[in-house]
């Protein structure tokens, strides 16, 4: 089941001097069994738009469609726990939401606020942190001695423990180093394919989108502008000079050779495809 | 947040805004004073008049002193029951069953509300047309003097702007961390005790260490930037008083004369 | 002698492991110089130590011919500016002109002063018509660019930047990087950026790449980048058009070494016409 959109809006400080529309009128499909990235500008909306998905904001208008649930503006809708099991959203920095004495008791939180019993939960944890990368010796360490990269895995072990079938990630690679980086990215790749999670990124890094998603919706103003496939979107950088978004590295490089005269098809989308088509061209010429 | 009106500052261009942060603070200190002299009603519509004179003075609406009070409203209406309750002097005015109000019960509420909405009347005039940071610097002008006796006048001051600067990013926070917890599974509203401990505890603790980071990082910024307690520093910001500002002061002086005159001699 | 030497550093959070052990470098007056390595490697702290936020535990470090110490620290802050990490964190102010004013205030630059040091600094840094502006209508770029003023104007000769584009958006990372190239252009102070940008490390002079508290390579970029299995064994990576040109010699093209996409594409061109 995807995750429909229905002309949505959201308004913060509605009826004061302070309003500020967020969204307005947005209509989006987000496929199931997908990883979607959300970019856009500082203040485009993005962060807004995923927290409607585990209903922790409420449309002011139209509805959204999550999973078997519909969420309507104006009706208060009931049980948005089991909503919240089910769609995991973490948030920016996550490591500042840790506080449990132990790491493991500190994953298991979640589940056991769903319900779950202590000794199950302790199970779902531990398997959460496998999943992460941290073995058993990190389960009685204080999350808080732990560094920020593995602070941060932790924090996300926490949300995998509830065992969602959605998860949605709100710029879970900020601060890491690029070796982090790529290795979170690796994770919810994971996640995605072995486990079938539907997996939303909110992200400002280009190279994450283009190595590692399926889709792109590119917010602006409160709407999504675009809502593509990343090989559509990256097929050469005429969209994100649009958007005003720096293409990836490798986009840049096919368009900078592509004005001097190099030709590619659509499918050089790595290093070596890219190494491969232009040592052909040169060589003809050479 | 959006909704608080008592002690927000409103950026407005008049002549009270402009009024010296150390005068103001002075003056309200003054008449806080005059309030507390049993001056009787045509003492209290004597201060009632000059405060009013002041807002209007001051382009604030009176909707907006009005909004102020409204949070007060609900004490107010408990502190009269008590009273009802409690006084039983003066002619009963007003009797159900076996159950009477009596005089000195409306009396006494009618004093103690009349004061505390001077009060408020009085503080917001003075918080809504200056500026937090202006206000940090007349507080630390005007403990200056005590210096000598140990007050680090000059501590407390950055203390507190350092305290305004950080509320709006801490409140940020504070909901960013609900927010977090609630897409845990944190029900904040409803559960059992021990759940309920267990969602406030979740909450406090990264609240915690965030404003520790927070108060590190600064520490850090603050000292890189050859900041020091206790040692010589020039300021940018630097307090006139002007004749508008002894006019006030003058005022206030004036006002609390008379109540005490009111009070004791007439 | 270079404006910062560092000698035989160690330094330690916990009396255990060395966060910084054993580190000895010197950075050349003028010059720009990075400092790589994944996260804690201990180039965070090495930044500290010489803008004497933290103690060391052994060894020198002497800065613009003065040996940092207690009686020293003073002399050597108003030498060293660093701008950190989190945009918010280092706003002191209530406004940007009063957050540029309050390193002026601690260093007793006369009152009269300093409207005109204020304007001159926020200009540098394109914030003039934000002189007013409150820290929460700011984006984190424009954050940076106050740190950055409010440094700047208090005169150091060296200027240190601790992952100082790490936290911001791409619009902010760009803003800032500009401001840096422009500041050493024109102004030839030193300066020392610790990041994990690894296209910024193409811009400097000078490159140190720190693991676990020691020192792994020091060179030019393109000494460093020419070290691939060194640079990959300490988990860093090169920058996308180092890794293309490496891939195109590999496949048999001749090209000469050159660390931006502009000089590879420039040279791929001339290849391409050779007919």
């Amino acid at each position: 089941m995807p995750i429909e959109f229905e002309h949505v809006s959201y308004i913060y400080s509605d009826g004061t001097p302070f309003r500020y529309v967020a969204l307005s009128d947005v209509n989006l499909n987000i496929e199931e069994g997908k990883m979607t990235a959300v970019i856009g500008r500082t203040g485009s909306g993005k962060s807004t738009l995923v927290q409607h998905l585990n209903a922790l904001l409420l449309p002011s208008e139209g509805k959204v469609k999550v999973l078997d649930r519909v969420i309507e503006a104006g009706s208060k809708p009931k049980q948005l726990k089991s909503l919240r099991g089910q769609v995991g959203l973490v948030f920016q920095f996550p490591e500042y939401q840790l506080f449990e004495e132990t790491v493991l008791k500190d994953v298991a939180f979640g589940p056991k606020n769903f319900g779950v019993s202590e000794a199950d939960a302790a199970e779902k944890a531990r398997k959460a942190l496998k999943l992460v990368g941290l073995d058993e010796s990190y389960e009685q360490r204080s999350p808080l001695e732990l560094s920020g990269g593995q602070k941060r895995r932790v924090a996300i072990a926490g949300i995998l423990a509830m065992d969602p079938s959605v998860i949605v990630l709100d710029e879970p690679t900020a601060g890491l180093d690029p070796q982090g980086t790529v290795d979170m990215m690796k994770l919810f790749r994971e996640l995605n394919k072995k486990h079938g999670k539907t997996i939303l990124i909110v992200t400002h890094d280009m190279e994450q989108v283009f190595t590692f998603c399926d889709n792109v919706i590119v917010m602006e103003n409160g709407k999504p502008r675009i809502s593509a496939t990343v090989g559509e979107f990256f097929k050469d950088s005429s969209l994100c000079r649009e958007m005003d978004i720096l293409p990836p590295a490798l986009i840049r490089m096919k368009d900078a050779l592509r004005e001097k005269g190099f030709r590619f098809d659509g499918n050089v989308n790595d290093m070596n495809a890219l190494a491969g088509a232009i040592v052909k061209q040169v060589k003809k010429h050479g | 947040m959006g909704n608080i009106t008592l002690g927000r500052y409103i950026p407005l261009d008049s002549p009270v805004h402009k009024l010296d942060p150390r005068a103001k603070i002075m003056a309200m200190l003054l008449v806080l004073v005059a309030i507390f002299f049993p001056a009787g009603w045509l003492g209290y519509g004597i201060i009632f008049l000059a405060v009013s004179f002041m807002i209007i003075l001051s382009k604030l609406s009176f909707n907006f002193i009005w909004k102020s009070m409204k949070p007060m409203m609900f004490m107010m209406f408990f502190l009269f029951i008590i009273n009802c309750l409690v006084l039983k002097t003066g002619t009963p005015l007003l009797t159900i069953g076996k159950f009477a109000i009596y005089s000195d019960a409306v009396k006494q509420t009618l004093y103690i509300v009349v004061r505390l909405l001077l009060m408020i009347m009085i503080t917001t005039c003075l918080t809504a047309t200056t500026k937090p940071l202006d206000l940090t610097l007349g507080i630390e002008d005007l403990l200056s003097p005590f210096g000598k006796i140990g007050v680090p006048s000059h501590e407390i001051a950055m203390l507190i702007s350092i305290a305004l600067r950080f509320i709006p990013d801490l409140i940020d926070e504070t909901q960013r961390i609900i927010k977090a917890q609630e897409s845990r599974g944190v029900d904040l509203k409803e559960g059992k005790i021990m759940e309920r401990i267990m969602a406030v505890l979740s909450l406090i603790v990264p609240l915690f260490v965030s404003a520790f980071q927070r108060a590190e990082d600064l520490a850090n910024a603050m000292e890189a930037r050859g900041y020091a307690p206790g040692e010589p520093r020039t300021r940018y910001k630097v307090l006139k008083m002007r004749r508008s500002d002894w006019l006030l002061l003058l005022g206030a002086a004036l006002l609390l004369a008379g109540m005490i005159f009111l009070a004791f001699f007439a | 002698m270079g404006i910062i030497e560092v000698k035989n550093l160690s330094f330690s959070y916990d009396e255990e492991d060395n966060a910084v052990d054993d580190v000895s470098f010197s950075v050349e007056e003028g010059s720009y110089t990075t400092i790589i390595g994944h996260n804690g490697s201990g180039k965070s702290t090495v930044a500290k130590l010489i803008a004497g936020l933290l103690e060391k535990k052994s060894g020198t470090i002497v800065i613009d011919s003065m040996e940092l110490n207690e009686e020293n620290l003073k002399k050597i802050r108003n030498r060293v500016g660093i701008v950190f990490q989190n945009p918010d964190n280092q706003f002191i102010g209530s406004t940007v002109r009063d957050d540029i004013a309050f390193g002026l205030e601690n260093h007793c630059v006369p009152q009269n002063e300093m409207d005109g040091i204020i304007e001159e600094f926020a200009s540098r840094v394109r914030m003039t018509d934000y002189l007013n502006s409150e820290p929460t209508r700011l984006s984190g770029g424009q954050k940076q660019r106050v740190a950055i003023a409010g440094v700047l104007a208090m005169g150091p000769k060296i200027l240190i930047f601790d992952e100082a584009t790490s936290m911001l958006d791409p619009q902010g990372k760009d803003e800032i990087k500009k401001v840096i190239n422009q500041i050493h252009r024109k102004s030839g102070l030193t300066i020392l950026s610790i990041t994990h940008d690894i296209e910024e490390v193409t811009s400097g002079d000078y490159v140190i790449a720190m693991n676990d508290g020691k020192i792994a390579m020091t060179g030019t970029p393109e000494e460093i980048f020419a070290n691939e299995k060194k640079l990959k064994e300490i988990k860093l990576d090169l920058p996308f058009s180092v890794k293309l040109q490496k891939e195109l010699v590999k496949k048999g093209l001749k090209l000469e070494k050159s660390l931006t996409m502009e000089g590879l594409v420039e040279q791929l061109c001339r290849l391409n016409s050779n007919m």
